[in-house]
């Protein structure tokens, strides 16, 4: 009960304030990789980040993303 | 008694005898752009039919404005009325190519401003080697300013009647442009992405591939007037040949610059 109780999910970001929220999606992807890049693989503030993008991306688009930086041919930044 | 001269008209416009260049150009535009379809397509025969379709396009025009010379310059008949509607009519033209360009810069930020997630909402998208701007660009920015500059000083050589500065002045032009040319092929050539290479290549090579396009018109239209003025067909007085050269080569200037700036320096690292 108290899981349900405390579910969330990604805040209101005022960077993306229409209804389509790609960006915002792969926004806080980014961000995730680049607070892990830039504070180490185990930082617990890159968390929320973390759970922020697995909330709002779908999964296939997750699952991409992440193939594609296995392979080394992701083309955002970090 | 009166003369059968067409002078004898009550109105200072020109009415053009019946010509057949208007249907000739017309009937040459089928087998350049049906030829252009099919080559974009690999088909071979596209190739030939471009190139006689271009070929018929490029007499039939200078077949049209040699007309125009002959009755301007050896027949009088663009009274001061005329060249107004010309310079009016010019400056329109300029101004449907400005907006032509515009149409290439608007697809140009409409992709740079908000770059696809799926390339990675970044600008350049990673891994396209970009001209550096600071080089052969900015050169290339400098060799068409000083062009510009050498135009109006062949202009102001033909206002003045001194007729051997004018012939140096639009000879530096000319060979200003001519650089400009071969800078810009080396750069296509040597370039390490091609119009394929997504986005970023359609933009660029479109943009700057009707921007050479122009270029190479306008230094044609130069070198015209650089025999023209040798003939002796200008004087300080009517001159608008030149007056048109001169306005098209300083838009192809501004268009540049506009490149530059959002292309080459802003679309850039």
């Amino acid at each position: 009960v108290e899981d349900v109780l405390n579910t969330k999910t990604a805040p209101f970001d005022i960077r993306f304030p229409s209804t389509n929220q790609t960006k915002h999606c792969y926004t806080r992807y980014i961000e995730y990789h680049k607070c892990r890049k830039e504070r180490g693989p185990d930082a617990p503030e890159c968390d929320k980040y973390a759970r922020y993008y697995r909330s709002l991306c779908p999964s296939e688009w997750i699952e991409r993303w992440n193939e594609q930086r296995e392979m080394g041919v992701f083309p955002g930044p970090y | 008694m009166t003369n059968n001269s067409c002078l004898d008209r009550r109105h200072p416009y020109h009415l053009v005898d019946p010509s057949p260049w208007p249907i000739t150009l017309s009937f040459a535009s089928v087998p350049t752009t049906v030829g252009g379809v099919l080559a974009f397509h690999s088909i071979r025969a596209g190739g030939l039919l471009l190139g006689s379709g271009l070929g018929m396009l490029l007499y039939t025009l200078f077949l049209w404005w040699r007309d125009v010379i002959r009755e301007s310059t050896y027949a009088g008949l663009h009274s001061a009325c005329v060249h107004q509607g010309h310079r009016y009519g010019f400056l329109m033209f300029i101004a449907s190519e400005v907006m032509f360009f515009i149409a290439f810069f608007w697809a140009f930020f409409h992709s740079a401003l908000g770059p696809a997630v799926e390339s990675g909402a970044i600008w350049p998208p990673h891994g396209l080697m970009v001209p550096d701007p600071w080089g052969i660009p900015f050169l290339n920015t400098l060799i068409l300013l000083g062009s510009g500059a050498s135009v109006t000083w062949a202009h102001h050589a033909l206002f003045a009647g001194s007729e051997k500065a004018a012939v140096n002045a639009l000879a530096v032009t000319i060979w200003l442009a001519l650089l400009f040319v071969l800078l810009q092929a080396m750069e296509y050539r040597d370039a390490p992405f091609t119009m394929s290479d997504g986005i970023y290549g359609s933009t660029f090579f479109v943009a700057t591939g009707f921007h050479g396009v122009h270029v190479i018109i306008g230094t044609i239209f130069l070198i015209c007037c650089a025999i023209r003025h040798y003939l002796g067909h200008f004087t300080p007085t009517h001159h608008f040949g030149f007056e048109a050269a001169a306005w098209y080569w300083h838009f192809v200037d501004v268009v540049w610059l506009f490149l530059f700036v959002s292309i080459y320096w802003w679309g850039g690292h």
